[in-house]
């Protein structure tokens, strides 16, 4: 491999625009993630304005969104559909799928495995390039005089199929589609580098068993992608030849104000198993990431080894392989089979056992712990936290009964918003966090980060931990206005109380980017090694070079997690430190 | 437009303040003296571990705190059917099991943050693995969740497998509303299908006379068609419309025709359709559902155009109502609406909603109401701009009543159907046709 690449000068284009640097592309995409991040998340402040304060005129409504979706302040039912299903959208596919993955597995796979860089530049490049397009693309469709996509983030047909139902599925849903297509094909190129290089470019010495848990949690993650992305991408496909030439997969029996239609054999239900096959696993492609990531700043900052490293792994292991039998639980109630139904309780149920597993490893590493509380370290408390507390609501959703009264109500999207949501954007908080001296050869200010965690994670618990009580009251999600129904007037105030929880929560947002892009310009200079962790990456160089080590890259000789070892002076030993003679590895 | 430019400057100052404020933070940075930002002091290490303690105290005060106001099932009340009771039980027996694997973990989790925070002098304890206890941490879970499992599969099955089928009423779910049909006394529907959908024959039900109608519409469309067609050709024949517009015309011609062809081919039985729809006679279409307490019924459900949802919160049941196929529930009130308004906890409820209702109500100048509690149907699947709207009323009384208001409430009923009123009578009539 040539390591003479830093030697020659590159373009402003080619270094940052066009870069096939693993570490450029790991901080496009975290930039990208970022503006869509910003965007989903003031979506959200602006139709919880609408449900916490159902009778209010609010002119920046219209000012923002324009007199179609909201005239005179009162946002239009259609526009609040669409406003819901570009914040998950975005929030599922941009944020928590292309920027958590794209950001870290970019940044950290080829640096923690000793590479100098992707398998292919190129295809990575390309992948984020794609990413990029179908942002874009996703973005653009809020500003079309029809509105985005309606149809919520599963985009169920017939309702997404015919404008006619509603004005979002004409051209909002045709960008959404070519949006999605578009971000497929990145997913794919980007996981399948993924793969690639984690098992074909560690450095030497660098076996399975010696991998830090992030780069596992990046290849089960990228093996999830490339195993159900594909699946998606035809039901898309499917789809769009549902709307534009005829077909009838996902319709039949359909009658419009222009009477029968002609479609018939197709199904709807069709389009959910396609749909969720992705759909389940996707949950994880969003979790895993993170968890892995914690995992690895956790043990950093408690100074202690991560309890059952192997048990980490199976863990995940278990997961990822479950995770493509249980999609049948988001349609117990579609008319399948109840067989089914009782299949697919067990298989969720089951996820929750190497789940606990990982939420007790967790819990006991930090036992006994010497516990460094740096902003990377709270998001990650944080994070553990979430992950239990949204980890047990979904036991109660798993069950095929007791889903017949919570399906689609708000129980659903407080469950949802705390396992995934929360868990996931705390994760990837902890990330920026903890890896922003390696991105930028800076420091992040850390008071403002811990000013950062404690407001969000209070905000936070604070939008979603009520949002089961209204579920359990029986108030359906999706809903425009819950006014229409004298018995959920006692939710008024509990209403407010989450949209005020939602605003502050949003708006704290502002002291993150503030700190980003401050520390990004005039942040302290970051040490070489700022959280004297025992990782590959932070043998590199702060000044980022092609190639990544500018000799020889290192040779691995221990596990990643040899913190506070007995019989070693200082409490940390980087992989690179070969074993004493009769040391045990671990 | 104005909106749009006054966005654009408002971000444009945004992002000029920010840039101010780095610079102000900057030389404030600079007057104190560059500090470590990587370093964690002591005070700041312990700052956030107290902090952790009193977070953990603050999140499980808030949940205690929305338990004691809310309950279980937040203003449901008790379930008003046989299966919501078992389903609340249920739901009981999990929480028993996860509300403690809550409380325990999360605290363990706060409480070791807090009492292990770094200290220079600490040292942590070097401990990777221990085989018994991830072996007991594997199998505790596996054993709650065995329970969970068990306990289950067991209701569902119970309630799905359920044999019995007692009355027969249909749903019909179109976007945005709902149409309630019931068996007769034949207890059985008449058959439907979504050919014959038309304003005089909203569920598409199959008889002698509804295919004439439909042959009829077909007719008139066509003719109309044609002669709008025949109208603009010149005498060469040629068409004088843009091409695009006339190509419409022809598909929408060659639609019609192939609707009329398949009603002719699967449906109409000529002769013999008044004997093979004839159980149709005795259906009634309603808008208002109407159960009697204590009886058995099979709900069928399906829909005009999108999915639905009909979900009926205070008897734990809901199904999805999809276009193209059937799907059922079966469900046994088991308190009446009058019963239910005389509970006390109800009574309770309602004095309140009463007030945060009105005072809603005096806000936005709407005339007040007394509001009293009743049993809904509503829609909890997404289907359009009318899906937060889309219920209708659901009464459970005595079988007496039920009778009176079945024969008796001819005037008060009224079936609209897209923005066609229909007069109970008639409707009756027309569903017996
Ligand atoms: C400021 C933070 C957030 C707030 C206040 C918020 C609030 C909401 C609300 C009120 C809904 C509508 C629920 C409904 O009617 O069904 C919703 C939907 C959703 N949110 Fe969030 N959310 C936030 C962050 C997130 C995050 C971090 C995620 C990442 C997973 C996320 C994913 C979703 C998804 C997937 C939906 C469902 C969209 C749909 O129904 O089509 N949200 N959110
Ligand atoms: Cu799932
Ligand atoms: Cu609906």
């Amino acid at each position: 491999m040539a390591h003479d690449h830093h030697h020659h000068k590159e373009s402003f284009i080619t270094k940052y625009i066009f870069s096939q640097d693993h570490k450029m592309i790991g901080k496009q995409y975290l930039l990208t993630a970022i503006f869509m991040g910003a965007i989903g998340i003031t979506l959200s402040a602006l139709f919880r304005m609408k449900l916490g304060w159902p009778d209010t005129q609010f002119s920046i409504l219209e000012s923002i969104l324009g007199s179609d979706a909201a005239p005179d302040g009162m946002l239009d039912s259609n526009w609040y559909l669409g406003l819901v299903t570009l914040h998950g959208t975005i929030m599922v596919f941009f944020v928590l799928t292309g920027g958590l993955s794209g950001t870290f597995s970019n940044l950290l796979i080829p640096l923690q495995v000793g590479a100098r860089d992707m398998a292919s530049g190129l295809l990575n490049m390309i992948a984020y390039w794609l990413f990029f397009i179908s942002s874009v693309l996703m973005a653009a469709s809020l500003f079309i005089e029809t509105g985005p996509a309606m149809a919520g983030w599963t985009v169920y047909p017939p309702l997404s199929v015919l404008e006619e139902f509603q004005p979002g599925s004409g051209l909002g849903m045709t960008l959404w589609l070519l949006s999605m297509t578009v971000f497929i094909a990145s997913s794919l190129l980007g996981g399948i580098n993924y793969i690639v290089t984690i098992l074909n470019l560690r450095t030497k010495g660098m076996s399975m068993t010696r991998l830090p848990l992030t780069i596992w949690a990046f290849f089960i993650t990228a093996i999830l992608g490339v195993l159900s992305f594909p699946v998606l991408l035809s039901a898309a496909v499917l789809l769009l030849m549902d709307r534009g030439f005829g077909t009838s997969f996902y319709m039949s029996d359909i009658v419009t104000s222009s009477g029968a239609l002609d479609a018939t054999g197709g199904s709807p239900i069709l389009y959910e198993h396609l749909f969720w096959f992705l759909g389940h696993p996707e949950v994880y492609i969003i979790l895993l990431p993170a968890l892995g990531m914690t995992s690895e700043i956790i043990s950093t900052c408690s100074r202690k080894p991560i309890f059952g490293y192997r048990a980490m792994i199976g863990s995940m292991l278990a997961i990822g392989f479950l995770s493509f039998i249980v999609w049948g639980h988001h349609m117990f109630l579609t008319g399948m089979n109840p067989f089914l139904g009782g299949v697919f309780t067990f298989t969720t149920l089951l996820i929750a056992i190497p789940s606990a597993v990982k939420a007790f490893n967790y819990i006991t590493t930090i036992w006994k712990g010497n516990v460094m509380l740096t902003p990377a370290m709270l998001f990650c408390i944080g994070s553990v936290s979430t992950f239990i507390s949204g980890g047990v609501t979904g036991i109660i959703l798993a069950d095929s009964a007791l889903d017949i009264s919570q399906h689609d109500t708000y129980f659903v999207v407080g469950h949802f918003h705390i396992v995934m949501g929360m868990t996931a954007i705390l994760g990837m908080f902890a990330g920026i966090y903890h890896w922003f001296p390696k991105m930028y050869g800076k420091s992040m200010n850390k008071r403002m980060g811990m000013v950062h965690f404690w407001i969000t994670i209070v905000t936070g618990y604070g939008v979603f931990l009520p949002m089961h009580f209204l579920g359990e009251g029986g108030l359906p999600r999706r809903y425009y206005e819950n006014t229409n129904f004298p018995m959920f007037d006692h939710f008024l105030d509990l209403n407010i109380m989450i949209s005020i929880f939602a605003t502050i929560g949003v708006l704290a947002q502002v002291i993150f980017f503030f700190n980003f892009f401050y520390s990004i310009f005039r942040g302290p200079k970051a040490s070489l090694n700022p959280w004297n962790a025992n990782t590959l990456e932070w043998t590199t160089p702060i000044e980022h070079v092609h190639g990544n080590w500018i000799g020889e890259i290192p040779t691995v000789h221990r596990w990643p997690y040899d913190y506070s070892k007995p019989g070693k002076e200082q409490d940390f030993v980087p992989q690179t430190v070969p074993l004493d003679d009769n040391e045990e590895e671990h | 437009m104005e909106g749009k430019f006054i966005i654009i400057i408002a971000v444009a100052l945004f992002f000029i303040a920010l840039v101010q404020l780095m610079k102000i933070y900057d030389l404030a940075a600079k007057v104190r003296g560059a500090k470590s930002q990587e370093k964690m002091t002591r005070g700041e290490n312990m700052l956030m571990a107290n902090l952790m303690l009193v977070f953990m105290v603050v999140f499980f005060g808030f949940i205690i705190w929305l338990i004691a106001k809310y309950g279980a099932n937040a203003g449901l009340y008790k379930a008003a059917s046989e299966h919501g009771q078992e389903l609340d039980d249920l739901l009981m027996i999990n929480w028993y099991i996860i509300l403690p694997v809550f409380f325990i973990t999360n605290s363990l989790l706060f409480i070791f943050s807090w009492k292990y925070y770094h200290r220079e002098e600490r040292k942590a304890l070097y401990y990777p693995h221990n085989n018994k206890l991830e072996l007991i941490w594997t199998v505790l879970p596996a054993i709650a969740l065995a329970i969970i499992i068990v306990f289950g599969i067991r209701t569902w099955n119970g309630i799905m497998y359920n044999k019995e089928e007692g009355q027969v009423i249909e749903v019909y779910a179109y976007q945005f509303g709902w149409l309630v049909r019931y068996a007769g006394a034949d207890n059985e529907l008449g058959e439907a299908n979504y050919k014959l959908v038309s304003s005089t024959n909203p569920l598409g039900v199959i008889t002698d006379q509804s295919i004439q109608d439909t042959y009829n519409e077909i007719d008139t469309k066509v003719s109309g068609i044609d002669s709008e067609l025949k109208e603009n050709r010149n005498s060469n024949g040629d068409l004088l419309m843009p091409k695009s517009k006339a190509d419409k015309k022809l598909d929408e011609l060659e639609r019609l025709k192939r609707r009329k062809y398949r009603i002719e081919a699967a449906i109409d039985k000529r002769e013999a359709n008044k004997t093979a729809y004839a159980s149709s006679d005795d259906d009634i279409v309603v808008q208002e559902l109407h159960l009697v307490k204590g009886q058995p019924y099979t709900f069928i459900f399906r829909s005009k155009d999108v999915i639905h949802c009909p979900w009926l919160p205070h008897f734990r049941a809901q199904i999805n109502s999809v276009p193209g196929m059937e799907t059922s529930f079966k469900l046994t009130p088991t308190i009446t609406t009058e019963e239910m308004r005389n509970m006390p906890e109800v009574q309770e409820h309602y004095k309140n909603i009463n007030e945060i209702h009105n005072e809603r109500k005096r806000r936005i100048g709407e005339e007040e109401e007394k509001v009293l509690f009743d049993y809904v149907l509503l829609c909890n699947k997404i289907c359009g701009a009318g899906h937060s709207n889309m219920q209708i009323k659901v009464v459970v009384e005595t079988q007496e009543e039920f009778e009176n208001w079945i024969e008796n409430n001819g005037d008060k009923k009224r079936l609209t159907f897209s923005g066609q009123e229909v007069n109970w009578s008639e409707t009756k009539e027309q569903a017996s046709l």
